[in-house]
């Protein structure tokens, strides 16, 4: 359980956030320079507030009435950079091993040999930085700071310098970080996307301050948190299993992954055709905006997914209500008021889910990493 | 070897000892100098960063008095240290050491200062994220990153003192086999007749091992930059 709170004035930028974290992942989300960064630099020591306090566990990390600073070496949190931020003296081996060797044995979570299997870094251990590729850079970075055995490990941003496709290799590591080895983590993106694949959880900073906390879809009422939410990409992401192939229609049909115990058949849902290899289970992307709701399933249309679901939620923001689905999982759906006027719409209403098998957007290609799961591979 | 006599012989060791001991006796304290001047602040930094510069501006002569005013038998510390100790520096081949370092130190600081400079502090705060004490990250991220400019430092401060005349003649003496370095020798056998021929060989040697230092270091720095980008 980490507790922080903290004042921070820097010129014209105010530092202000209270919170309490005690999720396995928790995202932090704002737009940039809204004072993500500056949290994590607060937690791990880099930064002296001007005066708050954060605990860790039973652990005082700063207090600024007692006047306790905890230097970050003795933090043992495990912050990875942006810009990865390898020693380029050091070859790969030696930046793992870097916070490793300053633990005593009896203090190390993982051996380095764990750490290289779960991060597939053995081919290049004997490379130097300057010789690894963003995506080989930045799973060095990660699996020197979890060699550190890190109280908690706090990602800034650790897919911002990469392109879609690096992305799409990076998570599926990030989240065998999560299920494998359990240490809890505060993920800092600018992009909800790459949060909400992660975890529901969140904390959304706007200008230096806190302006929600909790799961996404508790705080999504509040009109500040919304807007945040939204200029970050508020999107909906669809846990999935692979079930056919239709080369000829183009399509692969895929079931959805309850979230909960569901006593419905869950849905089947086409995407776009993936590689006819692929099989497994896979997340996909869809945006609000893209789906449309109807009172009951249309016959003769193009749309190829018709999701039948119950209203759990109106949200009406300014410009658009947002309505929340529940088709298995909650599904965000987008509409303008006008819509949810003509249609009726009330909470506990059964409704369809409209959308297009071109609006799913697959998180992750199945990779080799994705095909061999790790023993003792546990979902939070 | 019978192309230098056994007196030029000396005059060559002990300007390498001299040399030699200038290079080990600035390591330290123009490392601490050179951090201290590219990593932290204080009031009054520019103050002592003119004061450290100094003797690259000071005539050496006056070096070399001041250092005899601070240091000599009836000096302020050296009476001290002669008076309690029986230590006496000055007209001895420390004397030379002491002289040609304080002449040397300015590059030194500057050369250290400028490669740790250079050097990502980012670095540092990986390093104390990852657990590493302040003093660990500097002498396991800092100095290593900045050895190519330590390296340099040290061989300029080596060169500097094979070509130290002014403080050391004053300091030091032009005493044959104790403090008679290159440069002072070959002063001497200017003054002497006959000694031409003696003068070009000596000369030739002073630009032949300058010139050496300056490759060296060269090459130290072309090597270490090559195997920072991972090709070696």
């Amino acid at each position: 359980m980490l507790h922080l709170s903290a004042t921070l004035t820097r010129g014209s930028f105010q530092f202000q956030a209270e919170c309490g974290l005690s999720d396995p992942i928790t995202g932090i989300i704002g737009a940039s320079g809204s004072g993500k960064t500056t949290l994590l630099h607060i937690l791990a020591g880099l930064v002296r507030p001007d005066s708050g306090r954060i605990t860790l566990d039973d652990a005082v990390l700063f207090d600024s009435d007692l006047g306790i600073m905890v230097p970050p070496h003795q933090r043992r949190l495990g912050l990875v950079f942006q810009d990865c931020r390898l020693f380029p003296h050091l070859s790969v081996a030696g930046n793992l091993s870097y916070g490793e060797r300053l633990l005593p044995p009896g203090e190390r979570r993982f051996t380095s040999q764990a750490i290289i299997d779960l991060l597939e870094l053995e081919a290049v251990l004997h490379h130097r930085p300057a010789q690894l590729s963003g995506g080989q850079a930045q799973r060095v970075a990660v699996g020197r700071a979890l060699l550190a055995s890190p109280r908690m490990l706090l990602l800034d941003e650790p897919l911002a310098s990469l392109d879609w496709r690096l992305k799409n290799q990076i998570m599926p590591f990030l989240k065998r970080i999560r299920d494998v080895t359990r240490i809890p983590m505060l993920y800092v993106s600018h992009d909800s996307t790459e949060i909400l694949d992660l975890t529901d959880r969140v904390v959304v900073f706007e200008d230096g301050k806190v302006i929600g906390a909790g799961p996404v879809l508790d705080i999504i009422g509040d009109p500040r948190v919304l807007r945040q939410l939204r200029l970050q990409g508020l999107v909906n992401i669809l846990p999935l299993t692979t079930l056919s192939h239709d080369s000829a229609g183009g399509l692969t049909h895929l079931r959805l992954r309850p979230t909960a115990a569901d006593s419905r058949t869950p849905a089947i849902i086409s995407g776009p055709l993936l590689d006819t290899h692929t099989s497994g289970d896979i997340q996909a992307m869809l945006r609000p905006e893209d789906i449309a709701l109807a009172g009951s399933d249309i016959k003769g249309i193009s749309i190829q997914n018709q999701v039948p679901g119950r209203v759990v939620r109106l949200i009406h923001a300014p410009d658009r209500d947002l309505c929340v689905v529940d088709i298995g999982i909650p599904l965000v759906v987008e509409i303008s008021p006008n819509a949810a006027r003509t249609l009726g719409l009330t909470e506990g209403n059964p409704v369809w889910c409209l959308f297009k098998s071109s609006a799913l957007r697959y998180l992750e290609q199945l990779s080799d990493v994705s095909h061999t799961p790790l023993k003792g591979t546990e979902l939070r | 070897m019978t192309w230098l006599s056994s007196e030029e012989w000396v005059v060559l060791g002990l300007s390498a000892r001299v040399a030699v001991c200038c290079a080990a006796a600035v390591a330290i304290p123009g490392i601490a100098c050179g951090w201290i001047l590219a990593r932290t602040r204080f009031p009054g930094k520019s103050l002592v960063d003119a004061a450290l510069h100094a003797p690259l501006v000071m005539p050496p002569v006056v070096t070399g008095y001041l250092l005899l005013m601070l240091l000599g038998r009836e000096g302020i510390l050296g009476g001290v240290l002669y008076r309690h100790f029986g230590i006496s520096v000055a007209f001895t081949w420390k004397a030379a050491v002491v002289a040609s370092a304080v002449m040397a130190f300015p590059l030194m600081v500057r050369a250290v200062r400028v490669a740790i400079e250079m050097t990502d502090p980012k670095l540092d705060e990986a390093a104390r994220c990852l657990g590493a004490t302040p003093l660990r990250t500097f002498l396991t991220v800092t100095l290593p990153l900045a050895r190519p400019g330590i390296m340099a430092g040290l061989i300029l401060a080596f060169a500097r003192s094979l070509g130290e005349f002014g403080a050391t003649i004053v300091f030091a003496g032009n005493i044959q086999g104790e403090t008679r370095t290159l440069p002072l020798a070959v002063y001497s056998l200017m003054q002497s007749t006959g000694g031409d021929a003696a003068v070009l060989r000596l000369v030739m040697i002073s630009i032949l091992l300058s010139f050496g230092a300056l490759l060296f270091s060269e090459l130290l720095c072309r090597r270490y930059a090559r195997s920072g980008r991972g090709l070696d």
